[in-house]
């Protein structure tokens, strides 16, 4: 049966880690009170706040991430409520990065509470052992290293889709292998958009084919999947993916890097949300050198309290990499806003190139701000984050936390370069 | 909504080196003498490290099983501070 859909019969090599409810559970592995409540996390506690993420106890009364305060509050009024602790979850980030590169050089974090351990090449490392039985050491050096509350689900197979649905499969403290015994039978058990990737969009266009649950998508033909409903690539990309051959193993090139932040106080003077935008400048500033890059494009946008949104963004010839310079090209923008109440403000810079490659300037000061930025950047990596930073920036510094990031690992790769 | 209690006070620790155990074993704050108690710790819920500018604290939460108390240890000073408490299970 397996053999007629032209499965990849390659014995899996691909092993999911996926930590368990990571920000929760971190703060319950901590604080042993805390353990079997309903309890979440946000970056902020105000009136409005969401929850980023929430514990087991929490998602089985229906509060999940993206959850508002007075949701959950309204769910579960002895809901516990706690601000992210940034140094923490990066401790439980590392030890796991640790745990996971002795078992293979090929291991990739997808984000700050998964990641990938790819064996293929390691058999001699490994002497014979199964899969599933590191799976269960790694497991259990998870609860020596990080804590013994902690879990993670582990899933195991042919390519990084098939793993990561594995992974999926019994949360928490999971681990199956999905491969060519057993994939007919996982498929028939998920629904349509239970699988990796396929969200409203995509489940729409399916479903317009009559494709509703995963054995048709899996029956549908490459040549349909190409012109019919995906209108690509993709189709192909797909037909591959669900038979267990490797199509996202590709890097990602890196788009945009930005900050936004909620505003307290909606009626802020302007000096204060200046001083904010000049502090998410300088952070992003950081950000950008972190990585390596140089951005040609600049973005700001605010978000309005009576729900209206503004935003402005401009090209320029010449690439940004100071702080000045890209504080003064946002602040440009900044002073074409509308007026109006202002409750979240956001900059982002694009059209990214390597800092490596950048043209010499003809002019001496372009060189000198660039190596008071360095010298700066220098300063603050040995003595701590923004012990030299501009003094417009005082005010918002008081306000504007290091928060935790949704999705990617860019932060905790940040700290780690730091540490 | 966060139970946590602000305490921010300096407090004798006694702690207990071991020579095995996993990396959140080694270091095992074993008594506090906090007001005039002292509480015999019975479980070490995480430790981290954290970064005060050159400055590194290593932050210990603890539990003597019924309360969770956060210890810091400021490497620099020597010092060791209770930051917070949360009461009751």
């Amino acid at each position: 049966m397996a053999a007629d859909f032209g499965f990849n019969k390659e014995n899996p090599q691909i092993m999911w880690i996926d930590l368990n409810s990571a920000f929760a559970m971190a703060e319950q592995q901590a604080r042993p009170s805390l353990r079997g409540k309903p309890l979440g996390v946000t970056n902020r506690i105000s009136r409005e706040c969401c929850v980023i993420a929430a514990s087991y106890e929490a998602k089985s009364l229906g509060i999940k991430t993206g959850c508002r305060r007075s949701d959950a509050v309204a769910l579960y009024p002895k809901f516990i409520l706690l601000e992210t602790d940034p140094p923490k979850y990066h401790n439980v980030y590392k030890k796991l990065m640790r745990i996971m590169k002795d078992y293979s050089i090929n291991i990739e974090m997808k984000s700050i509470d998964e990641g990938i351990i790819d064996f293929h090449n390691t058999e001699k490392m490994h002497q014979g052992r199964s899969l599933k039985e590191i799976g269960h050491e790694i497991k259990q050096r998870v609860k020596e290293d990080i804590g013994s509350y902690t879990t993670i689900n582990v899933g195991i197979g042919a390519n990084r889709f098939l793993a990561k649905t594995a992974a999926g499969l019994n949360k928490p403290d999971g681990l199956d292998v999905i491969d060519t015994t057993n994939i007919i039978d996982v498929y028939k058990k998920l629904e349509l958009q239970d699988l990796t990737g396929i969200a409203d969009g995509f489940g729409s266009r399916l479903r317009a084919q009559r494709i509703d649950t995963p054995i048709k998508f899996l029956e549908a033909t490459e040549q349909t999947l190409n012109k019919q409903i995906f209108k690509s690539v993709n189709g192909s990309y797909w037909h591959k993916r669900l038979r267990g051959y490797e199509v996202d193993n590709r890097e990602t090139n890196l788009g945009m890097v930005g900050r936004q932040w909620v505003i307290g106080n909606p009626n802020a003077d302007d000096s204060y949300l200046r001083s904010c935008l000049h502090f998410l400048s300088e952070t992003t500033g950081i950000k950008l050198r972190s990585r390596s890059v140089r951005a040609r494009g600049v973005c700001v946008w605010l978000g309005y309290q009576d729900g209206t949104g503004w935003k402005e963004r401009k090209m320029y010839k010449t690439s940004v990499h100071s702080n000045q310079d890209i504080w003064l090209r946002a602040s440009r923008l900044f002073e074409q806003r509308p007026k109006g109440a202002i409750t979240t403000m956001g900059m982002y810079l694009y059209k990214l190139s390597s800092s490596n490659h950048s043209q010499l300037s003809l002019f001496d000061d372009q060189e000198k701000a660039e190596n008071l930025t360095t010298a700066m950047d220098e300063i603050n990596e040995l003595y701590g984050s923004f012990t030299i930073h501009s003094v417009d920036t005082l005010e918002g510094k008081k306000h504007v936390k290091q928060k935790i990031p949704f999705g990617g690992t860019e932060y905790f790769n940040l700290l780690l370069k730091t540490a | 909504m966060d139970p946590s209690v602000l305490v921010n006070e300096r407090v004798d620790v006694y702690v207990v080196y071991r020579k095995t155990g996993g990396t959140n074993q080694i270091a095992f704050p074993q008594k506090m003498k906090y007001g005039n108690k002292v509480i015999t710790f019975t479980e070490l819920g995480m430790r981290h490290p954290t970064e005060q500018g050159k400055r590194m604290i290593h932050v210990f939460d603890m539990s003597d099983g019924s309360n969770d108390y956060r210890l810091e240890f400021d490497a620099e000073r020597l010092v060791w501070m209770l930051r917070t408490i949360i009461y009751g299970r």
